[in-house]
C-alpha cells in the first residue's frame, strides 16, 4: 500500500514537471443577468486577463480583490488587462455576490461558477486561485494570497508583456 | 485490471503524448494529499496512528471537444478521522468522458450537476468534508439562445461503491423576456427528479418511485432582482433510527424567495426560505448519514459563513427534516430569513477617510415550523407562515478599513443565539457575543504580518473563549503562523487550550503546509454543511498542486 502512495506521489511530481501550454476550458458560466456566457466568448480580445477565483466567505480572496481594485485604475493606464472575479459561491452564499460586489465598488467583471464547473475543469482546490491568461493560453497560476502580492501579480503581467 | 496497471497505462499515454503532442491536445490535472499523525485522539482507533487522504485527478483534452477525466483516491494506511469507513485503500473514484460542441454536451460516467439552486439536485465534491455525491450515468444538455435543457440518469456514488437507488431527471430554463438594450430580463425554470429504490420486504403505503418537481422564476435588472422557487416532493416514509417507517408517511415542499437591491456603493439582499421534509437520498436509509452519502439535494444553512476560529463555534446547520425525538422535541423543517447589507463609505469623506471604509451587515433568524404536532400518532398539521421554536439567530457587523498604505484592519462583531437542543438534539441554549480584530501590516519588500485577537462571551455551555493568532509572511511564497484559542472559564474540562503552529509554502499553483497542534473537536462546518470531528493532537501536512 505504501508503494502505491509513493508511486502516486512520484507520478504527481513527474506531471508537475510537465509544462505544456494549456487552455482555459470553454465552460459556461452565469452572469449577473442570470444568463450564461462561455469563457471563449469572454476572453476573446488580444488582452491579458486575470481570472481570480474567490468566494464571499473567503477573507484572503476579498483582501486580494480589494487590493487589486485599489491599484487597478493606475495600472490599467500602463497595461492593457482585464480582471474577471470568478465567484465559486454555491447556492448558500451566491445571492450575496451581487450586493457585495456593488457594496465594494469593484471595477471587475464578475462571473458565477456556482457548481464549480470551471473550478473543477481547471483543477483548483484551494482559494484564492489566480490565473493570468492571454488568447486562452494559461500563462501563470497562483494559489493563495499574501498582502502586497497584487503588485507581484502585476509585475508578472509586465514580464509577459515584454515577452 | 489492478490500479497500478491503470496508472502505468496513463504514464505510458503521457509519454506517447510527449512525442505526438498537438497544440489542442493536452493533459492536465491536480494532486492533493492531506495527512495527519495522530499523537493523541479522542477516537481510540486513531491514537498514535498515521492516516492520509490523497486525490490524483487527470484530464485529457482532445481537440477541445473531448475531455477524459479520471480521479484516483488513496486512503493509506487508512482514511482521516471522521471520513466514511467505506473510503479505504486506493481506488478509481470518478471517471468520465465528456463531448462538447458549441450548444450540445454529452457526458458518460461521473456527473456533477445542479438543478436551479440545488433544492432537488446538487452533486458536487468537497474534499474537506469528504463529500462526493456525483452520479454515475449519462447526461446530455442543450443550450441555445433562450433555452437550456439537461437530461440525466444514473446511480449515485457512495464512497467506492454505487447506490441501490436509481435517479433520473431533467432541468430546463427559458429566457422569456430579455431587453438587450437595458439590463432587464425574466427567466423561468422547471425541474424534475425521480428516485427509484427497489422494494423492501414489507409493502409500504408509498411508491418505490419518489417524484420531485420544482419551478422557479427570476427577474433581474440593473438595480433590482427578485426570484422565487417552489419545490414539491411526493410522499415517502419518514426515516427514524435508520429504518423507513411504514406508518409515518409525508410529502415535502420548499419555498425560497430572494429579493435584492443594488446601487453603486450599496447592496441589499433578503432571502426567505421555508423547508418542510425536504431531505432527499438515493438510498432512503442513508438519511442523516454523517458522511452525506447518497444525499441528492443541497439545503445549506442560509446564514453568514464565517472564517474565524471562534465565530465557527455554534454554527447553524439547516433543519430540513422531520425529527420526532420525544414529545418536547418535534421538528418538521425550518422557516426563516436572512438579510445582508453591504455599504462602501466613499474615500475622502469624514468617515470614509483617505481609503474608504467597507461595512457589511448580516441578520438571520431560523425557527421550527409552527403547527400541531402529535407524537403518539406520528402526525402534524403545519401553518404555512408560522414560526415555531427558535433554532438560531445572528446579527453581525463587519467593518473593513484601510488606514494607511501599510495598515488595514477588519473588526467583526457577532451576536448569536443557538438552540443546541433543537439543532443538535442535545441539551441547552447558548447566547453568545463574539468580537474579532484582524490587523494586517505591510512591512518592507514582500514582508507582511497579520495579527488577530478574538473573544467569545457567553455565560452558557462552555463559557468564555479567548483567541489570538499571528501570521508572518516572509515573502509572497513563504509564511508561518501560530494561533491559539482558550476556553478559559471551562473548569469542567480544565480550561482546554487549542494551539497550532504551522508553515506554508506556495509557488505558482502548488501549496505545501505543515502544522502541529491540537484541534478542537465538535462540529466542523464548511460551505454550510457541518460534521462532527473528534478532538485530536497531531502533526498534519497538506500538498495541493494543479498542473
Amino acid at each position: 500500500m505504501f508503494k502505491k502512495l509513493v508511486f502516486t506521489l512520484i507520478l504527481a511530481f513527474y506531471i508537475t514537471e510537465f509544462n505544456a501550454q494549456k487552455l482555459v476550458p470553454n465552460i459556461p458560466l452565469e452572469t449577473f443577468k442570470g444568463t450564461y456566457t462561455t469563457m471563449n466568448k469572454e476572453l476573446n480580445e488580444d488582452n491579458f486577463y486575470i481570472l481570480s477565483f474567490w468566494a464571499t466567505w473567503c477573507v484572503p480572496c476579498i483582501n486580494e480583490l480589494d487590493a487589486l481594485n485599489e491599484v487597478y485604475d493606475e495600472l490599467s493606464k500602463e497595461l492593457k488587462f482585464k480582471v474577471y472575479a470568478i465567484s465559486t459561491d454555491d447556492s448558500r452564499t451566491k445571492r450575496r455576490v451581487r450586493p457585495l460586489v456593488n457594496g465594494k465598488s469593484w471595477k471587475f467583471d464578475v462571473l458565477l461558477d456556482e457548481n464549480h464547473d470551471l473550478k473543477r475543469a481547471l483543477n483548483i482546490s484551494g482559494l484564492p486561485h489566480t490565473i493570468i491568461t492571454k488568447q486562452n493560453q494559461i500563462l501563470h497560476r497562483r494559489v493563495g494570497y499574501a498582502p502586497g502580492e497584487e503588485l507581484g501579480l502585476l509585475d508578472k503581467l509586465k514580464e509577459y508583456d515584454i515577452e | 485490471m489492478t490500479l497500478n496497471r491503470v496508472v502505468l497505462f496513463l504514464v505510458f499515454l503521457l509519454f506517447i503524448y510527449k512525442g505526438f503532442s498537438q497544440s489542442n491536445n493536452f493533459f492536465y490535472g491536480s494532486f492533493e494529499s492531506n495527512g495527519v499523525y495522530y499523537e493523541d485522539s479522542e477516537s481510540t482507533d486513531y491514537n498514535k496512528k498515521f492516516a492520509s487522504n490523497s486525490y490524483l485527478n487527470l484530464k485529457y483534452n482532445l481537440n477541445n471537444k473531448w475531455v477524459f477525466d479520471l480521479q484516483t483516491e488513496s486512503y493509506i494506511p487508512k482514511q482521516l478521522q471522521n471520513y466514511s469507513d467505506l473510503l479505504e485503500d486506493t481506488f478509481i473514484s470518478t471517471f468520465s468522458i465528456d463531448f462538447n460542441t458549441t450548444n450540445f454536451n454529452f457526458t458518460l460516467g461521473t456527473l456533477y450537476e445542479q438543478f436551479g439552486s440545488g433544492i432537488l439536485l446538487r452533486t458536487w465534491e468537497d474534499r474537506q468534508l469528504g463529500i462526493n455525491n456525483s452520479l454515475w450515468g449519462i447526461r446530455s444538455s442543450y443550450n441555445k439562445d433562450n433555452l437550456s435543457f439537461v437530461l440525466l440518469g444514473g446511480y449515485q456514488k457512495k464512497a467506492n461503491t454505487i447506490s441501490e437507488g436509481k435517479v433520473f431527471g431533467f432541468d430546463s430554463e427559458f429566457v422569456v423576456y430579455d431587453d438587450k438594450n437595458s439590463f432587464r430580463n425574466l427567466i423561468l425554470g422547471l425541474s424534475y427528479l425521480g428516485r427509484l429504490e427497489a422494494p423492501h420486504y414489507v409493502s409500504y403505503p408509498f411508491e418505490d418511485l419518489t417524484n420531485s418537481f420544482s419551478g422557479r422564476i427570476d427577474y433581474n435588472s440593473n438595480n433590482f432582482y427578485m426570484n422565487y422557487e417552489y419545490a414539491y416532493k411526493t410522499k415517502d416514509g419518514v426515516v427514524k433510527f435508520n429504518s423507513v417507517s411504514e406508518t409515518f408517511v409525508k410529502n415535502g415542499n420548499a419555498h425560497l424567495i430572494n429579493i435584492g437591491l443594488i446601487k453603486d456603493g450599496l447592496g441589499l439582499d433578503f432571502t426567505f426560505r421555508r423547508l418542510e421534509n425536504m431531505g432527499f437520498y438515493s438510498e432512503r436509509v442513508e438519511f442523516g448519514s454523517p458522511y452525506f452519502e447518497t444525499t441528492l439535494n443541497y439545503l445549506p444553512a442560509l446564514t453568514k459563513q464565517h472564517d474565524y476560529l471562534l465565530t465557527n463555534i455554534n454554527v447553524y446547520q439547516s433543519q430540513p427534516n422531520i425529527s420526532f425525538q420525544d414529545p418536547s422535541l418535534m421538528k418538521a423543517g425550518e422557516i426563516g430569513f436572512q438579510l445582508d447589507a453591504y455599504y462602501n463609505i466613499k474615500k475622502e469623506t469624514f468617515i470614509g477617510g483617505k481609503y474608504g471604509t467597507k461595512i457589511s451587515l448580516n441578520i438571520s433568524k431560523w425557527n421550527n415550523l409552527k403547527g400541531n404536532y402529535d407524537y403518539d400518532n406520528e402526525d402534524y398539521d403545519l401553518d404555512l407562515l408560522g414560526f415555531g421554536e427558535k433554532y438560531f439567530s445572528e446579527q453581525s457587523l463587519e467593518i473593513r478599513k484601510k488606514w494607511t498604505n501599510s495598515f488595514s484592519n477588519i473588526i467583526l462583531f457577532v451576536n448569536r443565539y443557538y438552540n443546541k437542543r433543537f439543532v443538535e438534539e442535545k441539551v441547552g441554549e447558548i447566547n453568545s457575543k463574539i468580537i474579532v480584530f484582524d490587523n494586517t501590516f505591510k512591512l518592507s519588500g514582500e514582508k507582511s504580518t497579520r495579527f488577530e485577537i478574538q473573544h467569545l462571551f457567553t455565560e452558557d455551555d462552555k463559557k468564555n473563549w479567548f483567541g489570538y493568532g499571528i501570521e508572518y509572511n516572509f515573502n509572497y511564497n513563504f509564511s508561518a503562523y501560530f494561533n491559539s484559542i482558550i476556553n478559559y472559564e471551562n473548569e469542567i474540562e480544565n480550561n482546554p487550550t487549542y494551539s497550532n503552529i504551522g508553515v506554508s509554502y506556495s509557488k505558482n499553483a502548488s501549496k505545501f503546509m505543515v502544522s502541529y497542534g491540537k484541534q478542537r473537536g465538535g462540529l466542523m462546518c464548511y460551505g454550510g454543511v457541518c460534521r462532527y470531528v473528534p478532538e485530536f493532537k497531531g502533526l498534519s501536512f497538506s500538498i495541493i498542486t494543479s498542473f
